[in-house]
């Protein structure tokens, strides 16, 4: 529970400082982005790590929505009543396997067709947001939408992170992550992990 | 901007005014031989202040020399953040030091030279020249501020009676050009004293203009800019041994530019993955080889150096040699990736060697090995379990640099609380000193310093929750040839040197 806590408090860091360093003078600088962005991921996975194993611990009762990771195109609506329960049953069988799966499955969508599908379904993605309530405890999935709308993004992302930011800050952790990319050793991987990828994204587009 | 002091004036007004700074106060203090000597004993040869923008222009005449080193100065902050200097470098003699500070102003120092009568006053450095290298400019296509902080300043290997530097901000590179006058021409046909055109009816003779000698002027000018051709924020400079060419490094690319030619660059390093998204590691620092001019080396934010051969191909993507140490598993950490990431890389003066910087060490490599590095030295491992706080307070980001000594047998790099580590490399000792204000008595022995890590702390020691992060020594400069050194601590340049010296 502490560690992830802790977890999050550092998630929240990061994404504050990332916010913040576009206001520095000099605008965004591309190393920083990047080691943000890699305490990010590490944070994320630490902090799934962690919900994995306190989930081991009790019965998952909680309806579990699994935040919007996939950018599969218009299917966000579907994917989330699909992956509840796979999001679920992952967690409980507490195995990497489907969760690489899941990942490869969606990164392999990823690297077709890539921005013309994924740019409605960020459209979609970020009203939806905007409507739903409970906001998801993946932060970074907030910077999914702006990106894609590059010149005029920087007002829907200011008001993004900074509703993103309230929702982390008055909410516990209810919601359970998605199938959370195994660690890997080599980065090789790291292409494969739409997170990261989001987030580099959101600094280009910077 | 053209300064005008004389350097007579100079060396007077030190004599009035900075009179504690010129005589010993009595005899050294004994050395205390306590563990981490390492490398004799330090003494502060001066402290130096150059005053901001505003006290310049109330001063007129009379300009920095007189307010430098006055305790006045010392007691009144008069620093504001435009005067953090953010980049030291000795030239090849050492005669010269050249500091950049966040403003955009480079202030050049020149060493005293010796005379009989004030043997003691070898060794200090006053300022020689000051100008606005760079200004802060708009990017109007990007709404971005491209900030007027000088990143780096090389020298150039001087080849007349000029001096020459590179300094850089973030976007553009400038050649100046730092020459002196003392003569000027007097007798001019058209012109009369002052400048005025005369009505050449009025002129009945002719005459020759004659050199008369002048106050000693120090005038630098601008004569490259090398622009437009990073769209990354540069890190490095360096110049090669050729003395044709230099490159330039910023995040995903380094270029090599002909100093006669502003252009055009070519673009030697290009590791900018086709689709952002992949980017995985940056390019952190950049240097070429001291003596062949074809090698050069560049380091990354993942810890790896790559060294590079510009006669294998036009477009150096493929490393000659890949510099990586497997990582100590044991050590894994949360902030592994950011804390492996190579601030500082710096080939030895025999050119055998490369040193690096990351955060919590600094490693020594034998260019004909590549699968780890030869002297590997913790410059502050009390701060691994701190990381997260370090995280927090952004001084896990830190740049830190470091240097050799002439000789390659010491090398010296900065930490927080003023504090700077010495390694001799031949006997493995180490030491820890501090520039700061208290110690600040001119010839001072500096007193190694000790961070307790745990446990019962010694008197003299500092436990690490008491080290103040806002005091950090990012950039030193050891003198190419003699020991002295100098130590930037934020806005204040301290120069020390080798007691033996």
């Amino acid at each position: 529970m502490e560690v992830q806590k802790e977890a999050q408090r550092i998630m929240t860091l990061s994404v504050w400082k990332m916010y913040h360093s576009r206001m520095q003078r000099g605008g965004l600088r591309l190393h920083r982005s990047l080691q943000l962005s890699l305490v990010m991921r590490s944070a994320r996975e630490l902090y799934l790590s962690a919900k994995v194993e306190a989930l081991d611990l009790e019965t998952p009762s909680t309806p579990t929505r699994c935040p919007p990771l996939s950018p599969e195109p218009m299917d966000t609506q579907e994917d989330e009543e699909e992956a509840s329960p796979r999001a679920a049953e992952t967690l409980a069988r507490c195995s990497a396997h489907p969760a690489r799966v899941g990942r490869k499955r969606r990164s392999s969508s990823l690297s077709n067709g890539v921005d013309a599908g994924l740019v409605p379904s960020k459209k979609a993605r970020l009203e939806e947001k905007e409507e739903a309530e409970d906001a998801s405890s993946e932060v970074p999935d907030r910077l999914l939408p702006p990106p894609a709308q590059a010149e005029g993004a920087f007002p829907n992302l200011a008001r993004v992170l900074q509703r993103s930011f309230s929702g982390l800050l008055n909410r516990g952790p209810t919601a359970p992550p998605t199938a959370p990319p195994a660690r890997d050793a080599k980065p090789v991987c790291r292409p494969a992990d739409p997170v990261l990828s989001v987030l580099v994204r959101a600094v280009v587009a910077f | 901007m053209v300064l005008q002091p004389s350097e007579r004036h100079y060396r007077d007004w030190n004599h009035r005014r900075l009179g504690p700074w010129c005589s010993p106060t009595g005899s050294p203090a004994p050395l205390s031989c306590e563990t981490g000597c390492g490398e004799g004993s330090w003494i502060l040869v001066c402290r130096l202040l150059v005053p901001t923008q505003v006290n310049l222009l109330s001063m007129e005449e009379d300009i920095d020399t007189r307010k430098i080193n006055n305790s006045f100065l010392r007691d009144h902050s008069y620093a504001t953040e435009a005067d953090i200097i953010s980049t030291v470098e000795f030239n090849h003699t050492g005669e010269l030091l050249a500091t950049g500070d966040k403003g955009g102003r480079v202030v050049i120092f020149q060493r005293e030279q010796e005379s009989k009568n004030q043997v003691h006053r070898r060794g200090e450095y006053n300022v020689y020249s000051t100008f606005q290298s760079h200004e802060p400019e708009f990017d109007y296509l990007k709404s971005l501020e491209i900030e007027e902080k000088i990143n780096k300043i090389r020298w150039l290997p001087q080849q007349n009676a000029a001096y020459f530097l590179l300094s850089t901000n973030d976007k553009t590179v400038k050649l100046w050009k730092v020459s002196e006058r003392d003569k000027r021409p007097e007798g001019y046909n058209l012109k009369d004293e002052e400048g005025r055109l005369r009505d050449p009816a009025t002129i009945t003779t002719l005459r020759v203009p004659v050199l008369r000698p002048m106050d000693l002027m120090v005038e630098a000018t601008p004569r490259r800019v090398f622009a437009n051709a990073h769209t990354y924020h540069i890190n490095s400079i360096s110049v090669n041994s050729d003395y044709e060419t230099y490159m330039s490094a910023d995040d995903l690319r380094i270029n090599l530019w002909n100093f006669e030619i502003t252009n055009q660059s070519f673009n030697i390093v290009d590791i900018k993955p086709a689709n952002m998204e992949e980017l995985t590691e940056v390019i952190t620092a950049a240097e070429f080889h001291p003596h062949h001019c074809n090698t050069f080396v560049y380091s990354s934010s993942k810890g790896t150096i790559r060294l590079c051969d510009m006669r294998a191909s036009a477009l150096c993507d493929r490393h000659t040699k890949f510099f990586e140490e497997p990582e100590d598993p044991s050590n894994r950490s949360f902030f592994s990736e950011i804390i492996s990431s190579i601030s500082d890389v710096k080939f030895s003066h025999s050119g055998r060697y490369i040193m690096t910087r990351d955060y919590l060490t600094v490693k020594v490599w034998d260019l004909n090995m590549e699968n780890r590095p030869i002297e590997t030295y913790q410059v502050h491992d009390y701060l691994r379990s701190k990381l997260c706080s370090l995280y927090e307070n952004d001084c896990i980001f830190d740049k830190f640099e470091c240097v050799w000594n002439g000789s390659d047998s010491v090398i010296m790099t900065g930490s927080y609380n003023n504090f700077f580590r010495m390694f001799d490399r031949n006997t493995k000792r180490d030491v820890t000193l501090e520039a700061s204000r208290e110690n600040s008595k001119p010839r001072a022995i500096l007193k190694p310093r000790k961070v307790c890590v745990g446990g019962k702390r010694r008197k003299d020691e500092i436990s690490v929750d008491s080290l103040d992060f806002s005091k950090k020594i990012l950039h030193t400069a050891w003198h190419p040839s003699e020991n002295i050194i100098a130590v930037a601590a934020t806005n204040n340049l301290y120069i020390f040197q080798d007691k033996v010296n």
